[in-house]
């Protein structure tokens, strides 16, 4: 009667798969045994299975530390006894978990290709990839001479714009590892090629940002609905780190990629109200200016703009109130 | 050899006549000249000192308002008391003030009548030899001979221009003429044996109406005077020539009026930077002092001219952006008297068409002075791709009213040439 044995990890996630076609198996540290475990708080004889004709039977060969199965109703870990086991089955035996699967066991639906596969796949192709990354590069570089006050050199330039981009590399690597630790494929190549695209789409949002908040007046709601660009860029970059990275349900993947955008974006925002003052005599107004070639907006008068500055003047005055 | 003799003798009994003078004006004026002491009630020790003088017989005393600034602002922080000639302390109540001048009214009770200064009915004849009486750095009452030198010409206030040393602590002590009538107030110093004076008239006005009307709140009484006198500034300056002049390729306007002054700075002797500037400020030379942290009144106009040189239109407006985060409020206050700035911004046009700017407005409402605002206004231009023009201005301590149709006029006078 054949039979598979799995070795998981407490997460249940699979480290090793074992079918075999004979009666009698044998678990245990000892090398004359059929699965050969390392871990030492099991005995070199611990464990054996045994098909009776009927059913497969497990038995604790009267171990120091025990065997012990799960049991389905009751949820609560009892000692191995002769005991009748069921496909799906997960049994402990020191601190190692392992999993009885009979060959006529469900298996969960196919997946199909994730329309983002090919996209994927796309990015991490090392023409592709050098692009982006060289694109970033060169975005960096532009932008430390763009703040810097004097006329910076190309060697001047070439060492911030390639140290920022290997700090930037940190995070799909980082993610990679974590995938790698929790044994899933690591996929760095996806990871990087992925991240690059958005950590470039970023600097597209950061430009469509300036020009909002040049072209926009204060009373425009654009600007505060052009600030949401870089939260949802964010979100669809975790969410792709976690659908290369882990397999996971939809669901699940939103909900972290919910929680990795709460912790970024809202922690940023803690540490900012951490550091405002509790009072400030500095005028805090929006001073983005770009050159004219960017301007699109039509000019108001100063008419309006001498209206529109009234209600500021009732407005302090019912903060004056408040304060007092 | 007998000229030269008589000369000496002469400037020696010139010398000898007004330091007999001096000490018979002081002989009779002392009983009625005080320390003023501000004493911190926790402590029980003074805080800060100045001088003032009796002006009526049932104890009416006049010194500057910035000598009981303290318990004027914080009443139940401070105290305020005298310490006459014959080293005796009376508590004092404060009756009056005037914000703008720097004057106080303040009150000791008597049982009789006392001796008092009287105020001159006339202004000093230039170069008249006057005396400026107070205790300096709390070392006892001095007198200090001086002359009078006219009104302060760059002064929106009427200020005494006065040749002699007026020390910290002399404040608000009488200067009197030869028949020790009071011409003026000691208020401040230059240094350099160069001091200035309230007019004895800003004295008798504020007697006069207090004797017409007490006031019924301090903190009103200022607010009314500090609304007053910026709507009359500003009014002043509207109705005055604005002159165009050209900074760079722009043409800003610079108020044809001698109290306010302008200055102007350039980098043209700076050939390797990277963009050209040239810098033009106007302002008021006065501000009106409301405490040590509080200052308002004032009026401050910048205008900064720059041009790119071999830059492209990109970094050179990044560079210009900076410039932006450096404007700051034109006058010193604090939490407990002002708001937070309130902003907004645009892109503008005058009238004439002939610029185009970032326009950013900010006011911030005083607590204690309802319908008093200080106001900021910016503007860069964003037309020209390697010049830009920036226009500033701030304004402390000004209505509502009078704020918006000064910052009308400004930004329709800013131009490119």
């Amino acid at each position: 009667m054949e039979i598979i044995i799995e070795e998981i990890t407490r997460g249940h996630k699979l480290i090793a798969r074992h079918k075999f076609l004979q009666d009698n198996i044998n678990i245990g540290r000892g090398y004359d045994n059929d699965i050969i475990m390392a871990d030492p708080h099991i005995c070199a004889q611990h464990l054996s299975l045994n098909f009776n004709g009927e059913h497969w039977v497990l038995n604790d060969e009267d171990t120091i530390n025990g065997s012990f199965y799960e049991d389905e109703f009751s949820q609560k870990k009892l000692a191995v006894h002769q005991h009748i086991v069921h496909s799906g089955q997960v049994f402990l035996i020191g601190k190692s978990l392992m999993r009885v699967i009979f060959p006529d066991h469900p298996v969960p639906e196919s997946i199909c290709f994730s329309p983002f596969e090919n996209i994927l796949n796309f990015t991490r192709h090392p023409a592709f990839l050098t692009v982006s990354i060289f694109l970033f590069a060169t975005v960096t570089g532009w932008l430390f001479n763009l703040h810097n006050p004097i006329e910076a050199t190309f060697t001047g330039l070439l060492v911030p714009a390639i140290g920022m981009t290997l700090m930037f590399t940190l995070w799909p690597a980082g993610v990679a590892l974590v995938s790698h630790l929790t044994k899933h494929e690591a996929r760095f190549w996806g990871q990087l090629g992925i991240c690059f695209v958005f950590f470039n789409l970023m600097w597209v949002s950061d430009f469509i940002e300036n020009l909002v908040s040049f072209n926009a007046s204060s009373q425009s709601i654009f600007g505060m609905i052009v600030s949401l660009l870089p939260i949802t860029l964010a979100f669809c970059l975790f969410w792709l780190n976690c659908h290369i990275g882990f397999q996971m349900t939809k669901k699940r993947r939103t909900v972290v990629a919910a929680c990795m955008i709460l912790l970024l974006f809202g922690g940023s925002y803690l540490i900012q109200l951490s550091k405002k003052p509790e009072f400030s005599v500095r005028p805090a107004f929006n001073t983005t200016l770009m050159a004219p070639s960017y301007l699109f907006t039509s000019s108001n008068n100063v008419q309006d703009f001498i209206e529109n500055s009234k209600a500021l003047f009732t407005k302090a005055q019912e903060a004056a109130k408040e304060e007092k | 050899m007998k000229g030269f003799t008589t000369l000496i003798l002469l400037c020696i009994s010139t010398i000898s006549y007004a330091t007999e003078q001096a000490e018979e004006i002081f002989k009779q004026l002392a009983p009625s000249l005080y320390q003023i002491r501000l004493i911190d009630t926790a402590s029980g020790e003074k805080s800060s000192i100045g001088s003032g003088f009796q002006i009526s017989s049932d104890g009416l005393i006049a010194t500057n308002y910035h000598v009981i600034s303290g318990y004027a602002r914080h009443p139940n922080k401070y105290t305020i008391e005298i310490f006459d000639h014959q080293g005796e302390k009376a508590p004092l109540t404060l009756l009056s003030v005037d914000v703008i001048n720097d004057l106080a009214l303040v009150k000791r009770t008597t049982d009789s009548e006392m001796p008092f200064f009287e105020i001159a009915k006339s202004v000093p004849q230039k170069g008249e030899e006057l005396y400026s009486l107070g205790n300096p750095h709390d070392l006892g009452m001095i007198v200090v001979p001086g002359t009078y030198n006219g009104l302060k010409k760059e002064s929106f206030n009427d200020r005494i221009h006065f040749t002699g040393s007026v020390n910290s602590g002399m404040s608000g002590g009488p200067v009197v003429n030869k028949n020790s009538e009071v011409v003026g107030i000691n208020v401040a110093t230059s240094g350099n044996q160069i001091g200035f004076l309230v007019p004895h008239d800003k004295l008798l006005k504020l007697y006069q109406r207090y004797k017409t009307s007490e006031p019924t709140s301090i903190d009103a009484q200022m607010a009314q005077q500090l609304t007053d006198n910026q709507d009359k500034l500003i009014t002043t300056l509207l109705n005055s020539e604005w002159q165009m002049r050209p900074l760079g390729e722009g043409l800003i306007p610079v108020v044809n009026i001698p109290f306010i002054r302008c200055w102007g700075e350039s980098n043209a002797d700076k050939a390797d930077a990277i963009v050209s500037a040239v810098v033009a400020n106007c302002s008021l030379d006065e501000n009106t002092y409301i405490s040590n942290d509080f200052f308002t009144g004032s009026i401050e106009m910048q205008y900064r001219y720059m041009q790119a040189k071999e830059l492209s239109d990109t970094k050179f407006y990044q560079i210009f952006e900076r410039q932006l985060n450096q404007v700051r409020s034109g006058n010193k206050a604090g939490k407990d008297d002002v708001t937070e700035y309130q902003c907004q911004h645009d892109i503008t046009t005058p009238s004439n068409l002939a610029i185009t700017n970032k326009s950013i407005f900010c006011t911030r409402a005083y607590k204690d002075f309802p319908k008093l605002f200080d106001v900021l206004y910016v503007a860069i231009s964003v037309d020209k791709g390697d010049q830009a023009l920036l226009s500033h201005f701030t304004i402390s301590g000004v209505s509502q009213g009078s704020a918006l149709n000064f910052t009308e006029k400004f930004m329709e006078s800013i131009s490119w040439k």
